[in-house]
């Protein structure tokens, strides 16, 4: 090894100037940190606005009776419904009771499965005997133009728009799984089965629930 | 600074994806509808021109032995910033473009000419490679958004023209299209990620072809003027 290589290793190996990059590497990530805090901050009231707005019009799309049904606030959830719901593939985030005319009309639930770039937030329908009403996408993040087709509930090969299959569908019909009893979006399978996990998880919890 | 040169160079002589080979993931799994490769388009250029930008303003504090830990951490936060921003204050904005954002994080061309250029330049010059490079990129979307959509689907303007796109009362990006091939002929393998492939694959080669023969044509006009001169 030349003199020359010697010296620019010791250079490069000094602690000295491995803290400093260091020390410089960790400066922008607090800077870019505090940034996005800041952002968050500003940001936060509009979007949580936004996303009430979006959960009150995905839940109306998901009863038999938009116009009769009233909706309670987001219940509190269980560790059995969490368990029924992790069970099934996907996660509970958010249940609320549906009612028609003061009866009980069973449930609207959220869920978040995962898709084929992240996760897919849906709510999903059951009514007080566990029959699917309605599934609807809340947030997702699919590939547009192959999984945003899942997401805008886009016709499968025979005709039937993709997310309105699972109306009708109860625990009586076993597990939901994508090729037995529910058609793909051609190159949409990652998120036809996102979908089908989270009604499957939905299924489970309502099972539980009176 | 020459705008004419980086304009040719975005656009051809170094295109950002027939070229240089970047941001071909979304490339491929976005160009199945105009509207896609449009909004793609347009979220790449603006947030490429400016992180060019930032990227150009602090290319002094940034040691070069971590510059690319450094872009990234710049990129990342910026994008999200303008994520959080849009879904904010431009909700129409960020529900037509908003699908886009996330995957712009991850497009190696922000990082690509962060390294390239706007890391070497100065700020003007880097904002109009942000520009010229966008440009190139959404052209290149463009024209395999139209030959996928017309070969795989047999439509035209997806997203933004025929029944319920905007011309018609319809949301921004939910027009079906201009049926222009009956449905029986589309092939319906373009419009999947396989037909990405096979899209770009010969649009690189078209490019490739193009600029061997131009590069070829320039030696010999070059040979010739020498001979001429020694003649």
């Amino acid at each position: 090894m030349s003199a020359e290589v010697k010296q620019a290793e010791k250079a490069r190996m000094d602690p000295k100037y491995i803290a400093t990059l260091t020390a410089r590497l960790f400066a922008a990530c607090v800077v870019v940190a505090f940034l996005l805090g800041l952002v968050n901050m500003v940001t936060l009231p509009n979007i949580t606005a936004r996303k009430k707005a979006a959960t009150d019009a995905a839940l109306k799309q998901v009863v038999e009776n938009p116009d009769g049904s009233a909706f309670s606030d987001a219940l509190e959830l269980s560790g059995d419904m969490t368990a029924a719901a992790s069970g099934a593939g996907a996660t509970l985030s958010a249940l609320y009771a549906v009612t028609e005319g003061g009866a009980n009309a069973g449930y609207a639930l959220t869920v978040v499965a995962s898709g084929s770039q992240g996760s897919i937030e849906m709510m999903v329908g059951v009514d007080e005997a566990d029959v699917v009403t309605g599934v609807s996408i809340v947030n997702n993040s699919e590939t547009p133009g192959i999984g945003s087709k899942v997401m805008g509930n886009e016709p499968t090969a025979n005709g039937t728009p993709v997310l309105d299959q699972f109306v009708g569908k109860s625990p009586a019909d076993g597990t939901l799984s994508v090729g037995g009893n529910i058609d793909a979006i051609s190159g949409a399978t990652v998120s036809s089965r996102g979908v089908t996990a989270g009604v499957n998880a939905a299924l489970a919890v309502a099972a539980l629930l009176d | 600074m020459d705008f004419k040169a980086q304009f040719k160079e975005g656009l051809i002589t170094n295109n950002p994806v027939l070229v240089q080979l970047l941001g071909l993931c979304s490339t491929m799994a976005i160009t199945t509808s105009f509207f896609n490769g449009l909004g793609m388009g347009i979220a790449v250029t603006i947030i490429l021109t400016l992180s060019n930008v930032i990227i150009s303003a602090i290319r002094n504090v940034i040691p070069d032995k971590i510059r690319i830990a450094m872009f990234i951490v710049v990129i990342a936060g910026f994008v999200t910033m303008v994520d959080l921003l849009l879904q904010a204050f431009v909700p129409a904005l960020s529900e037509s473009l908003g699908v886009f954002i996330p995957l712009i994080v991850v497009n190696c061309i922000i990082l690509g000419r962060a390294e390239s250029f706007s890391y070497k330049n100065g700020i003007a010059a880097s904002a109009v490679d942000g520009i010229c490079q966008g440009i190139g990129y959404t052209v290149v979307l463009l024209v395999m958004c139209v030959i996928r959509e017309f070969l795989g689907a047999g439509t035209f303007g997806g997203g933004i023209l025929g029944p319920g796109g905007i011309f018609e009362g319809g949301a921004l990006g939910a027009g079906k299209g201009i049926t222009i091939l009956p449905e029986q002929y589309p092939m319906k393998l373009l419009t999947l990620p396989v037909g990405g492939f096979i899209v770009l694959a010969v649009l690189i080669a078209a490019m490739q072809w193009a600029l061997g023969n131009a590069k070829k044509k320039a030696e010999e006009a070059a040979k010739a003027e020498k001979e001429a001169a020694k003649a």
